[in-house]
């Protein structure tokens, strides 16, 4: 697994068309475990592979879409250096990911406007999750807030509203 | 700030709509029961480590939100999934999501869920056959003070056969 280190970004280093670095994580077939039960998901294909298997969806379980989507939103905050920026996330679920993969969430910037709200900016971004070596399973777009030159993510507070 | 959608989207190229029967016609519009969700730490440590995150409590990870509005929409999947004469043995699949943040999600706090179906159409495609695509979309705001805490966008698809 990879992506836990941040990439803060000060809002006078970035332009449009740059990429986001990537981030890679090899898909395990007990975190869908998990998954299948935070998410009271009762199909099989997540976590039986003898159900895989009746189905003939081959014999690795298929990860949930939320999770290839959370590689994404995992991606944005190693960008940005937050959770706390990401604002919007949308996505397309194209085909399915499977035990054993190895994916990897990329992205780049579309668009920049200035957000003196926060003191720094919105950036839009095209954003995907492909198998390494193979097809692309998710694609959407994204709005993440970045931080003013100088300035770090926005820091955590319970009533805290996300700058608009 | 980023709004969310509400307009239903087109699937794919070469589609064509189909008649939508009466009986899935009328569950656009329908809310769901609706009800509330504690982010409760464990579940977000457990959620932050199956995306592979690294979780810190206080802060959750957004994919919470997608959590919080499913853990608190008052149904269960095989419910909702009887109200467009659907099981899950029929395989419908995510087709779209959209999450829009307003405030930021935290361990320990109750949050109110609401939501409806926003709109359903019958189409057919060349390789999908005969589907049914169904948009339904959850709110979740803070209990203590009422605050807009996010928005779940969801799209399902229904294969009907055919």
């Amino acid at each position: 697994m990879m992506g836990h280190s941040t990439v803060r970004r000060d809002a006078a280093g970035l332009r449009v068309g740059m990429e986001i670095p990537p981030w890679e994580v090899l898909v395990s077939a007990e975190k869908m475990k998990t998954t299948a039960a935070l998410l009271a998901d009762p199909n099989p294909i997540h976590f039986d592979v003898g159900a895989v298997q009746a189905l003939g969806l081959g014999d690795r379980p298929v990860n949930q879409g939320p999770l290839n989507m959370g590689y994404v939103m995992n991606m944005l905050a190693a960008f940005t250096g937050s959770h706390d920026c990401l604002r919007r996330l949308r996505v397309r679920f194209l085909a399915n990911v499977l035990a054993g993969d190895r994916v990897r969430a990329a992205g780049v910037v579309t668009g920049l406007t200035e957000a003196p709200d926060h003191g720094g900016r919105w950036a839009e971004c095209d954003v995907s999750l492909a198998v390494v070596g193979g097809r692309t399973v998710l694609r959407g777009t994204a709005t993440v807030a970045l931080p003013g030159a100088g300035a770090g993510a926005a820091e955590s507070d319970d009533h805290e509203e996300n700058k608009t | 700030m980023p709004k969310a959608h509400h307009q239903p989207r087109p699937v794919g190229t070469g589609t064509i709509s189909e008649q939508l029967p009466e009986d899935i016609r009328a569950q656009i519009g329908r809310r769901f029961p609706g009800g509330y969700y504690t982010a409760e730490p464990y579940r977000a440590w457990l959620l932050a480590d199956a995306a592979a995150d690294r979780p810190h409590a206080p802060a959750v990870h957004p994919l919470h939100a997608w959590l919080a509005t499913t853990g608190g929409i008052g149904i269960t999947w095989d419910e909702f999934f009887a109200w467009f004469g659907a099981t899950a043995a029929d395989g419908p699949m995510f087709g779209e999501h959209e999450t829009v943040l307003h405030r930021r999600l935290r361990t320990d706090r109750r949050y109110r869920v609401s939501g409806s179906v926003v709109s359903a159409v019958r189409k057919r495609g060349r390789a999908a056959g005969l589907f049914d695509l169904v948009e339904y979309q959850l709110e979740l705001h803070d209990d203590a003070d009422g605050g807009h805490v996010a928005t779940c966008w969801n799209s399902i698809v229904f294969p009907r056969g055919g």
